[in-house]
């Protein structure tokens, strides 16, 4: 009881403190939205086309959204083509000139514009796909053009017959094995996964702070002259902490769900995970905030810690982006285990017993941080 | 009969002895003092009695218990105020009174009340929903006195609990204290302010590094300087006529004369003063104004360790 008491003031002077409201709440909200934008793409780049409409410029660009994977839409001019690019409603721009269709039907040369910002991860992809579909186009025209040269038909015919045979595929590609990204997946089931961590561990060593004050203050000290045992201190400060922690894990995950759709997988195993990364925060928080006696080096060691380890253990660019060597020094953090937890949940439909292993790891993590945290605390307590 | 028995603590830190052989009791509605500069080992013993710091030797009885860091049941009795202001600032002091009365096991109406009168006999219920961060030092140091009144407890430990204040909270912070003696509880009272110590104190313990170097009332602490009262006496007239009859009056020890002034060395002053004013009387001399300075505890600290209470 008196654990709890002491659980519900920690957790009552952290709510009290707005900007702590918004940092445990607003700010990670805000990064899924941001991440997802940035790391999760719309998978469509959108295509702007202007200037000739004619059979051979309409066939081009017929064959730039024939895969499927990037949209596009006639524009009026090039001029109005280059605005749309530049205010980010286009990802990227193609100008074909008006005398295209007389340029390539006569085999001569013709001079596409392509329009970019290149400033992100769509653009770049669209600008791989224009150029694969102008240079398949290219190749067809140049069969046809030879076809004509040898006397073996007029133009259109010639184009025809190699787009067929073009069509059958002379070579084919097979994807096997499994899919780093499925497909079908939304831009936030990127996002909201490792921000969660990020979030969670980073709040859980700010509330450190509050332990070290709290023992400096000589609060603590004040609650152990009291007719209240050391292990039930301890508990409480642990259990404040646990509660910041878990509520900000929860909110996260209820708040992605209901503004961006993140789907958390099996709710068993999402709340494994959540519980056990949970305990791992604590822990660290347990360590850092009874281990030393001034404040300033539990802020710059927290946030360090913090950012550090989250950015090492992929919360903050994709762990898949990762080399095979950072990838190994990244499984010495505990947002590695989690990462991999929550991705077998989330990307693809794994259950409890699949991420037992990593609850396992972090179990672990948090088992070593809580003996040393609450030894710490302890000999603080009763040695002063 | 005492309330409390401190026999013989001891504590170390790694090779530095903090507290030597440390005794004393106290009895209900007493009040003791620990008088010492700051490092003589004040807090820790202070630390020890409450049982927040596990003794190295020695021991502590309160009503008749043995009394440890986990002794619970004799922590209920106590009711401690540390040196520094340890309670949330963030908080308003309601809220921290109501946090502190819960450890103590107080719940719902009762603990309302209990919350309301100890911010009541500290003056600070007009107050009470404003954060601690806005008090002054004054008040949060009153404050830091209502949280160690919560339990109604028989022992009050007060550590420097005076330190860093204005006059006006200082003095209403003793007046608080003698009216809480006045009413049974058993105070343990530290400080380095030898006036505090004679103001509030029936007795004085003088610690120095770690050392118990004596106790007892201001009286018999005096009484182990030798030194008597001084008496100053003004007269109309030469003062030397008035010597030789003041030699010879009992408990006199010293006489010196200086025009109109007589300075005495007198054993104990409020027993011989009316034979002095007879002598002086008896010698034709009128007495213009008397004034008896008697022995302080800066002058028994002084005595007892070779170096001043503040040095």
């Amino acid at each position: 009881m008196k654990a709890l008491t002491i659980g519900l003031i920690n957790l009552k002077r952290v709510l009290r403190d707005r900007s702590n409201v918004v940092f445990m709440l607003g700010t990670p909200i805000l990064m899924i939205l941001m991440l997802g934008l940035l790391f999760g793409g719309s998978r469509e780049p959108r295509l702007g086309v202007s200037g000739a409409a004619g059979p051979l410029a309409e066939r081009l660009v017929a064959a730039l959204a024939a895969g499927g994977a990037v949209q596009v839409e006639r524009v009026a001019d090039a001029g109005r083509l280059r605005a749309d690019v530049e205010r980010g409603r286009l990802h990227g721009g193609l100008v074909i000139p008006q005398d295209y269709d007389a340029a390539v039907r006569s085999g001569g040369r013709a001079d596409l514009r392509y329009v970019s910002l290149g400033r992100d991860w769509d653009a770049i992809d669209l600008e791989s796909a224009v150029r694969a579909a102008v240079q398949r186009e290219n190749t067809l025209l140049r069969a046809a053009r030879y076809g004509v040269e040898r006397g073996a038909g007029p133009f259109g015919e010639r184009l025809a017959v190699v787009s067929r045979a073009a069509g059958d595929g002379a070579v084919r590609v097979t994807t096997t094995g499994e899919a780093v990204i499925p497909a079908g997946l939304g831009a936030f089931v990127f996002s909201a996964p490792p921000t969660l961590l990020l979030y969670m561990f980073l709040t859980a060593l700010t509330t450190a702070i509050g332990l070290t004050q709290t023992r400096l203050l000589g609060v603590s000290r004040r609650m152990y002259a009291s007719p209240t045992p050391a292990r039930a201190i301890m508990a409480g400060e642990v259990l404040g902490r646990l509660l910041i922690c878990l509520a900000q894990g929860l909110l996260i995950m209820l708040g992605s769900a209901l503004l961006f759709g993140v789907g958390w997988g099996d709710p068993l195993g999402a709340a494994a995970v959540l519980v056990v990364f949970t305990l791992v925060g604590g822990g660290a928080a347990l360590v850092l905030g009874s281990v030393f006696r001034r404040e300033g080096p539990v802020i710059t060691l927290g946030v360090l810690l913090g950012l550090g380890l989250g950015a090492l253990g992929g919360t903050m660019v994709p762990l898949e982006s990762f080399g095979e060597g950072m990838r190994r020094v990244a499984r010495f953090t505990p947002h590695a285990w989690g990462y991999d937890a929550f991705t077998a949940l989330v990307r693809r439909d794994a259950g409890l017993l699949d991420v037992l292993p990593q609850v396992g790891v972090l179990a672990a993590y948090a088992a070593a941080l809580f003996a040393v945290g609450l030894w710490a605390l302890r000999r603080s307590l009763v040695r002063g | 009969m005492s309330l409390i028995e401190v026999t013989d603590l001891r504590k170390r830190y790694r090779s530095t002895t903090v507290v030597d052989g440390v005794s004393f009791t106290i009895g209900e509605g007493e009040t003791y003092g620990l008088l010492g500069p700051n490092g003589a080992g004040k807090t820790t013993t202070i630390a020890m009695v409450v049982g927040v710091l596990a003794r190295d030797g020695g021991g502590v009885r309160l009503a008749g218990r043995a009394h440890e860091v986990t002794s619970l049941a004799t922590k209920a009795m106590i009711g401690y105020v540390p040196q520094e202001i340890a309670l949330y600032p963030d908080l308003t002091a309601r809220e921290n009174l109501a946090f502190f009365g819960r450890l103590y096991g107080l719940a719902g109406r009762d603990l309302r009340r209990r919350v309301d009168e100890v911010l009541d006999v500290t003056g600070l219920s007009e107050r009470s929903r404003e954060a601690v961060s806005k008090y002054s030092g004054g008040m949060a140091r009153r404050l830091n006195i209502a949280a160690g009144l919560l339990n109604r407890p028989r022992l009050l430990v007060l550590d420097e609990p005076t330190a860093g204040v204005d006059p006006q909270s200082r003095g209403a912070i003793l007046d608080a204290v003698a009216r809480l003696a006045g009413e049974g509880v058993a105070v343990l009272y530290t400080t380095h302010y030898m006036e505090e110590a004679e103001r509030l104190c029936d007795r004085v313990g003088i610690l120095d590094g770690g050392r118990m170097r004596a106790e007892g009332t201001h009286r018999e602490l005096v009484s182990l300087v030798g030194a008597g009262d001084h008496v100053l006496i003004t007269v109309d007239g030469a003062a030397a006529g008035a010597v030789p009859a003041l030699e010879r009056t009992p408990g006199v020890t010293r006489v010196d004369a200086d025009e109109a002034r007589l300075e005495l060395l007198v054993a104990e002053s409020r027993a011989v003063l009316p034979l002095i004013l007879d002598a002086v009387t008896g010698a034709g001399c009128a007495v213009r104004s008397l004034e008896v300075r008697e022995p302080d505890l800066e002058a028994v600290f002084l005595k007892l360790t070779g170096r001043a209470l503040r040095d």
